[in-house]
């Protein structure tokens, strides 16, 4: 019985030394845990924009508005950098409208008359989480600073929004995700264990053709996954969808999301012939990709190294698209960029993906 | 069978004996080849100087050792040896699946590094592993591999039922290839490479892993694929499998050619001709010194119950030998005449057995690298 035990013992560990890349990703991963998920969770929120403006008449700054701006300049928590950045705006119209599309994360308006019973107005951009919160403490304590005490009339623009809700928008994302890389990415490498892709590559198919079929089959994968996470996740966090425009674009960003996924795994999958270098090089994107999307928290709240990844991130753009629409009930003309920087992205992971398949065996 | 001649030794084989292997009659003649000279010639595929060395961090193995030969238009073709020989290794090279190190090699007109798009068109290949997808049906498999092919879409659907009543498969076209046996797995690969009714038919090791029954079935398809003037390419370790379907023989072993020919001609190498072995009660020691002294005879042994005589023209020197029993008064219980198998032919070029799989470089290995 113990020699039985002790030769599979043998044989598992033998294949266990004999892949280094997958001992050093299972090593690494912890790792990058700690330090992808410790910042990207636990970073101190600073430098929020925010907004400051003057009512008007009069056409002169108040001594308020002064002291308030001043003060929200230089507000910090003890032993943290500032907390806000300010821009002083010349019209309600300019810095609501700047609310509106997700440059500041608040607005701050001063009333005319200097009397105590004029209060301040904040308006807060509640589909973010987090920064609402720390905007009204902020504004209330520096308001104290300055022996003010006027009262702050709060106005959530986008109403209460739960963090479920918040994170709903974000699962969409990580369903795609999910779907494409697991699912799709697997089965291509399985299907290249099995030859099948050897039966292709005998055929005066073209490399082009091969790599597109996989990216639509997967796209239509994800999309439908994505779709079904949407639909339930509406349900279950009780979100709601303002009309069929915004129903239609919603679905509009999850086939461009999908598509750009699929093709990053399929210019990935083509390069592995072993499934369990793939799960391993996939579960650390998924950390990466999916923890600086923003979906579990603000990306504001992370480092600048980490917060740099979002940039060429595909996911953050989704989330901050779905989360336009969904929560905030934006058009067209905000998540234009990010529309395009999910097309770019998409047609480079596509192009990389041609590239590197290879068209003979080797 | 299409014309096979037995007359000799011809221009585009190798005749006789392995150090002849290295030099082609016609590649020498002008520049580096500027186009495939192949028309429509004789040949369809020209094999020139090909080498193909796989190397990795630790070693390097040399696969295919400066190959040249020719198929002709029509022939049943059987690159013979053992495992690990590089004969896969050839037909991944002429089936672009890979390049090689050196040398050029033509398919019917076309170079297989300039143009391996055009070759994939005009060629099927049946490769050593399985590569149906086997959770889809039969038919699945047929049609999918058909538009791959460019198959048109009008007669797609008659040309995969032509196939499955071809390989016996007709009641099971929409059942999953898992539920297949090898056998039939087999045939139905054999058939999908033909959907597109190609020039030539690569197939490799056609037979392997299969009972005796199924064996037969897959040869009488491949027979039947030649009637239709496909040129068909296929590599075998089994003698008996080379013997009945080849028209010619390439033999291979550590990725040398070591000789090609017809299998007459190859058998014809073979210095101490047929084999007789003549069966007895009584002892023939001292007949078989006499009857060695016979012209043609050149070895003969007594053992025990047998007398076992090789002689070039065997059935020639029966009379003689007959005689000589009559006149030593020794009753013969048995005789038989064969001549040399393939397998005498190959251990008399190699000095080794030919599914003596020892020599294995480790090519699955090296494919299976990190591409």
């Amino acid at each position: 019985m113990i020699r039985g035990a002790i030769a599979i013992f043998r044989r598992d560990f033998k294949k266990f030394i004999s892949n280094p890349f997958v001992i050093v990703f299972t090593l690494v991963m912890p790792i990058m845990y700690l330090v992808i998920f410790g910042n990207a969770m636990g970073g101190t929120i600073t430098h929020i924009p925010i907004g400051v403006v003057q009512e008007t008449p009069p056409y002169n700054d108040t001594p308020l508005f002064t002291a308030g701006t001043a003060m929200l300049r230089h507000y910090a928590q003890p032993g943290d950098p500032r907390l806000f950045d300010v821009t002083v705006y010349t019209s309600e119209d300019r810095a609501k409208r700047a609310l509106e599309d997700g440059k500041i994360a608040g607005v701050v308006v001063f009333p005319a008359e200097v009397s105590s019973d004029h209060a301040v107005r904040l308006y807060v951009d509640s589909s973010d989480y987090m920064t609402p919160t720390l905007v009204q403490a902020g504004v209330t304590g520096s308001l104290r600073a300055i022996g003010s005490d006027n009262a702050v009339l709060i106005n959530k623009i986008y109403g209460d929004i739960t963090y479920i809700q918040f994170f709903g928008v974000g699962v969409i994302v990580m369903a795609i995700f999910m779907t494409t890389m697991m699912g799709g990415g697997i089965a291509l490498i399985k299907d290249r264990e099995m030859g099948i892709h050897e039966g292709y590559l005998v055929t005066p198919v073209k490399r082009t053709s091969i790599i597109l079929g996989m990216i639509m089959s997967g796209t239509v994968r994800a999309t439908l996954s994505g779709f079904i996470i949407f639909v339930v996740g509406v349900l279950i966090t009780g979100v709601i969808v303002r009309g069929f425009a915004d129903f239609f674009l919603a679905v509009l960003v999850i086939i461009i999301a999908s598509v750009g996924v699929t093709s990053l795994m399929v210019s990935i999958a083509s390069r592995f012939n072993n499934q369990q270098e793939y799960a391993s090089t996939t579960a650390f994107f998924n950390l990466i990709l999916f923890m600086t999307s923003g979906a579990f928290y603000p990306t504001i709240g992370m480092p600048d190294w980490l917060r740099w990844i979002t940039v060429i991130n595909p996911e953050w753009y989704s989330v901050h698209a779905l989360r336009s629409i969904i929560l905030r009930g934006q058009g067209l003309s905000v998540i234009m960029p990010d529309l395009i920087a999910l097309l770019v992205f998409s047609s480079a992971a596509i192009m990389l993906g041609i590239t590197t398949y290879r068209r003979t065996l080797e | 069978m299409t014309g096979q001649d037995n007359n000799g030794p011809d221009t585009s084989g190798i005749p006789g004996s392995g150090e002849g292997a290295g030099t082609h009659p016609r590649a020498s003649s002008g520049s580096p080849q500027e186009i495939c000279p192949l028309t429509a010639g004789e040949s369809i595929i020209r094999i020139d100087h090909i080498t193909k060395v796989f190397s990795d961090r630790n070693r390097t193995v040399i696969a295919v050792d400066d190959v040249t030969f020719d198929v002709k238009r029509g022939e049943i073709f059987g690159l013979l040896g053992p495992n690990g020989a590089g004969k896969s290794t050839l037909i991944r090279i002429l089936t672009t699946l890979l390049s090689q190190t050196s040398g050029t090699a033509c398919v019917n007109t076309f170079d297989i590094k300039k143009d391996p798009e055009k070759i994939r068109g005009i060629i099927g290949v049946c490769p050593q592993n399985s590569t149906l997808d086997v959770e889809l049906t039969a038919y699945d498999n047929l049609e999918f591999y058909g538009k791959l092919v460019n198959v048109d879409d009008s007669i797609l659907t008659r040309r995969i039922h032509e196939l499955l009543a071809m390989a016996d498969l007709s009641d099971r076209a929409l059942m999953p290839v898992s539920s297949f046996s090898g056998g039939m797995r087999r045939k139905l690969e054999i058939v999908r490479a033909f959907i597109h009714h190609p020039l030539i038919l690569f197939l490799d090791e056609p037979t392997i892993g299969l009972d005796p029954e199924s064996r037969r079935e897959v040869w009488q398809q491949i027979v039947r694929l030649n009637d239709e003037n496909t040129t068909i390419i296929l590599t075998t370790h089994y003698m008996d499998e080379a013997e009945k379907l080849c028209n010619r023989i390439a033999f291979v072993d550590k990725g040398r050619l070591i000789s090609l020919d017809t299998i007459d001609n190859l058998k014809k190498l073979i210095p101490t001709g047929d084999i007789i072995e003549i069966g007895c009660e009584a002892d023939t020691g001292a007949l078989a010194t006499t009857i060695t002294t016979l012209p043609q005879v050149t070895s003969a042994q007594a053992r025990k119950q047998k007398l076992v005589v090789t002689a070039r023209d065997g059935s020639r020197v029966i009379p003689e030998i007959f005689a000589l029993f009559a006149k030593q008064g020794i009753a013969i219980t048995s005789f038989s005449v064969r001549p040399p198998s393939l397998e005498d032919v190959f251990i008399y070029l190699t000095g080794r057995k030919l599914d003596d799989g020892s020599t294995e470089p480790a090519m699955r290995n090296a494919r299976g690298g990190r591409r």
